[in-house]
């Protein structure tokens, strides 16, 4: 990949730790330096916190980075990646923070690595703000799988917030090639599905997301699985309610914390599922932001989508800073949009 | 940022709990690893044995939720965790021991966890500055916060009052009105004076020890004690009067008595019970000012009454207490009072513990202004009519009051004189150009006459043995010769002024040897006058 310049200027307040994490994964697949100022500039308590201090020391290790800034507190930070190593990882993230974020940001990395390697994070599994293993497992790799990708990821133990101690696991081989993207259609309906997960915690609270998700979603009771994750070190519960069609899988998330009514999580993972439902694209709102790197470094795609997030917006203007392609949206037909990845020097 | 050190106690209540529910509780020794925004790199774990199965525990807790964190356990044995003296000495000895690196390292205290006592003692090292290090209160989440965890909620308290930015304005204001307030208000310019302004302040809160105001003449050393007393009064607990005295005006017996006291039927004249300004200063404050004219005995026995507490009145042979403070007054060098035998050197070495040399009017001409405002207003007040001084006039003042030409001999009290004569004869109470040139003359006139009175420059010339053997008549004409020759830069400069009309009539020149055996006469040569 060429070097656009010799340090690419970030503005860091223009999103939150998502933003910094697709920075370090389009650091280490370019190879580009960035500097990123006004981290996390809009958050109440901005600046690097211990969850994206614990990404940004991980990239740095697997794409061997020297690194300026990374401190608590630190709202200013220079990323200069260097080769990426392929090989055995092990991770731990404190205070059960997220274990996908973590392998989100350095799954693209080590594609582009020379050797295998086998990641093994230590932390949440089932976050808020972040996608279960189920969505990793179920909805996102098996699409990038179909542009070329070999990775697989195992759920060792649950993990929730605050008590953590989950294990996920994933086995990463290099890319050969990418495969453009093209994913427009959602294909046969296979089936819908709903499972809780649930650990520790009062049986009420189970059957009370069960009772209001059914009701949203106007399905029977019994279609929602209860499953017990008692392995868990700590207690915790999440919902996860999915359709699979041919071509596509959803799944809309639920995650139960301190202070928040079981019937709220349920009616939030319910209404997402069924908007999704309500719609023809087979990309949902989530999915289309994850999908936007692989479509750029396969340089080119197309994929529906319902609605684009600001997040997506965000996502793919920075895209365009590492690498040399442009996103269009256009909208195809009444709550269906197109997002389109083309490379710039028409290859 | 440097990497954070905890030190902190297992809380043997807070800290217990079983089961995966223990996840959902606030547990403050682990809560405080699983803050997002907190980083203990190494936390230092003051653990009694008794409870090293449950230590051992919350050690794999954090592991799990804080990786990053070292857990260091220290065996503490404590007998009893509520005894005072135990725990602050098995703390002091296991501060002293840690080796600390300030440069290199934050520290922090975790309070929450510990008894009441452990939390006094973590407290009481942490101010004497036993431990570098702020303290870390922590808690369970409020119910109502919207995203509350059981990792709760902390705060970090530096008891360097000086990092918080109000109370740093705060105590700057309060202090700025405490130096104001020992200036009367008087907005001085003198960089000198107001340092010494900000140093007596310092001594004044926080010392009882007496303190020693040199100066001359009307420089302001009583108005500066009235002040400190009344700020004592008001900062520093002092309940007692402000009692003052000038010492010049004590003699003999009645000198003993007005200061200590007497019984009845003492000396001749002493018709009741007299209970002495000491006594009445009792709590208080007493101003003594020339201290330098206390006699001998006097100051024996107020040296006693200072180490003492207690003195024996006239005639009387029980000793009377009293827990006086003392400031003292001078415009002598009471050290050449000493080698004269005049002053007590045990006396001295007791009330110069704090001394402060109040300048004279001379030499803070820049003060002049705020001074001359300050005299205005306070003649206002006291004759309940405005005085003004139009613009010309208060310049052609403050132009002769700067110059080198106005001696201000008597400081404050020319000043104050001064205004006092101004305003009185000020028509319809306007100063005006004319006032002040009458003025001007009026004070160049005082500081001309020295019959009796001597002006400035003779006593530094010659020293007080020596002035007293000179005839008045010779004074006037020696002090005359002194300035002409203090202005003058050289010997036959001098001369030449001063036998201006004998010179001209003469054939050969010679004033700088007249001169020069006119001072011989004294004792003096041209270097000591110059």
């Amino acid at each position: 990949m060429k070097t656009l310049n010799p340090i690419l200027q970030i503005a860091g307040d223009a999103g939150g730790g998502q933003l910094l994490r697709s920075s370090l994964s389009l650091a280490l697949v370019t190879g580009q330096t960035f500097r990123m100022t006004n981290i996390r500039g809009k958050r109440p308590k901005p600046g690097l916190m211990r969850q994206h201090l614990t990404c940004v020391k991980a990239a740095a290790e697997v794409g061997d980075a020297a690194v300026d800034g990374a401190e608590l507190g630190s709202t200013e930070l220079v990323f200069r990646p260097g080769k990426i190593k392929g090989g055995d990882y092990n991770f731990a993230i404190g205070s059960g923070g997220s274990t996908t974020l973590v392998l989100q940001t350095l799954l693209p990395a080590l594609l582009h690595a020379e050797a295998a390697s086998t990641l093994r994070i230590e932390g949440g599994t089932h976050n808020p703000m972040a996608p279960p293993f189920e969505f990793i497992d179920q909805c996102f790799l098996p699409v990038i799988q179909s542009m070329g990708v070999k990775t697989s990821v195992t759920l060792e133990r649950h993990g929730f917030m605050q008590a953590g101690g989950g294990v996920l696991k994933a086995d990463i081989q290099p890319i050969q090639k990418w495969k453009k993207l093209k994913l427009t259609e959602r294909g046969e309906p296979v089936e819908t599905f709903g499972r809780v997960l649930h650990a520790h915690l009062h049986r009420d609270i189970a059957q009370r997301e069960i009772t209001t998700a059914a009701s949203v979603l106007e399905w029977q009771e019994d279609k929602i699985e209860l499953r017990y994750a008692n392995e868990s070190a700590g207690p915790g519960n999440a919902l996860l309610l999915g359709a699979r069609f041919a071509n596509v899988c959803e799944i809309s998330t639920g995650i139960a914390q301190m202070g928040k009514s079981a019937e709220s999580v349920a009616t939030g993972a319910a209404k997402g599922l069924h908007r999704y439902l309500s719609s023809s694209a087979p990309v949902g709102v989530h999915l289309a932001d994850q999908l936007l790197l692989p479509m750029a470094l396969a340089q080119g795609g197309v994929f529906h989508t319902h609605a684009i997030s600001d997040h997506t917006e965000t996502n793919m203007t920075l895209i365009q800073q590492f690498l040399p392609v442009k996103f269009t949206v256009t909208e195809v037909e009444r709550g269906v949009k197109a997002v389109t990845c083309r490379d710039v020097d028409g290859r | 940022m440097k990497p954070i050190v905890t030190f902190g106690f297992l809380g043997t209540s807070l800290d217990r709990a079983f089961g995966p529910e223990r996840w959902s509780k606030w547990r403050p020794t682990v809560s405080m690893c699983q803050h997002e925004d907190l980083l203990i790199s190494r936390l230092e774990l003051l653990v009694d044995p008794k409870f090293a199965d449950m230590a051992r525990g919350v050690v794999a807790d954090i592991a799990q939720v804080s990786p990053e964190t070292e857990v260091v356990m220290h065996d503490f044995p404590l007998k009893d965790a509520w005894d005072f003296q135990e725990v602050y000495e098995a703390l002091y000895d296991f501060v002293s021991d840690y080796d600390f690196e300030p440069e290199k390292k934050d520290y922090l205290i975790h309070l929450t966890t510990g008894t009441h006592v452990a939390q006094i003692c973590w407290f009481l090292l942490n101010e004497a500055q036993f431990i570098p290090a702020r303290l870390l209160q922590t808690g369970p989440a409020r119910h109502d916060s919207r995203d509350a965890t059981s990792a709760g909620r902390y705060e970090i308290i530096d008891l360097d009052l000086s990092k918080y930015d109000r109370l740093a304005t705060r105590f700057a204001q309060e202090q700025e009105r405490t130096l104001d307030f020992l200036k009367s208000g008087i907005a001085t310019k003198s960089k000198g004076f107001n340092k010494l302004i900000e140093q007596i302040e310092i001594v004044a809160v926080n010392s009882k020890a007496p303190i020693l105001i040199t100066g001359p003449t009307g420089a302001g050393k009583s108005m500066l004690a009235g002040r400190i007393y009344d700020l004592r009064k008001a900062r520093a607990g002092l309940t007692g009067r402000f009692v003052e005295v000038n010492c010049a005006t004590l003699r003999g017996d009645q000198a003993m008595s007005a200061l200590f006291g007497h019984k009845r039927g003492s000396f001749t004249g002493a018709q009741a019970d007299r209970p002495g300004l000491l006594k009445e200063a009792d709590k208080g404050l007493i101003f003594l000012d020339e201290i330098g004219e206390l006699g001998l005995d006097e100051q024996a026995m107020l040296l006693r009454a200072l180490e003492d507490k207690t003195f024996l009145p006239l005639g009387s042979d029980k000793a009377v207490q009293s827990d006086f403070q003392l400031i003292a007054g001078t415009n002598r060098d009471l050290r050449v009072q000493v080698a004269e035998g005049k002053f007590r050197d045990d006396l001295l070495a007791r009330i110069n513990l704090w001394t402060f040399a109040l300048p004279g009017l001379a030499e803070r001409r820049e003060d002049i202004a705020a001074n001359l405002d300050f005299e205005l207003e306070r003649f206002s007040k006291a004759h309940r009519k405005q005085v003004r001084m139009n613009k010309e006039a208060r310049e052609a003042f403050l132009k002769f009051a700067r110059s080198p030409e106005a001696k201000w001999s008597a400081n404050f009290r020319d000043l104050n004189a001064a205004v006092t004569r101004m305003a009185t004869l000020a028509p319809k109470g306007r100063i005006t150009v004319e006032c002040v040139t009458s003025e001007v003359a009026r004070l160049q006139e005082s500081w001309c006459d020295v019959g009796g009175r001597l002006s400035g420059d003779l006593p530094a010339v010659l020293g007080d043995k020596q002035r007293a053997d000179i005839d008045p008549f010779d004074v006037v004409q020696l002090e005359f010769v002194i300035r002409v020759c203090k202005e003058s830069k050289t010997l036959s400069d001098a001369g030449r002024k001063l036998f201006a009309v004998s010179r001209a009539k003469r054939t050969v020149t010679n004033d700088a040897d007249r001169l020069k055996k006119y001072l011989a006469r004294f004792d003096l040569k041209w270097d000591d006058v110059k």
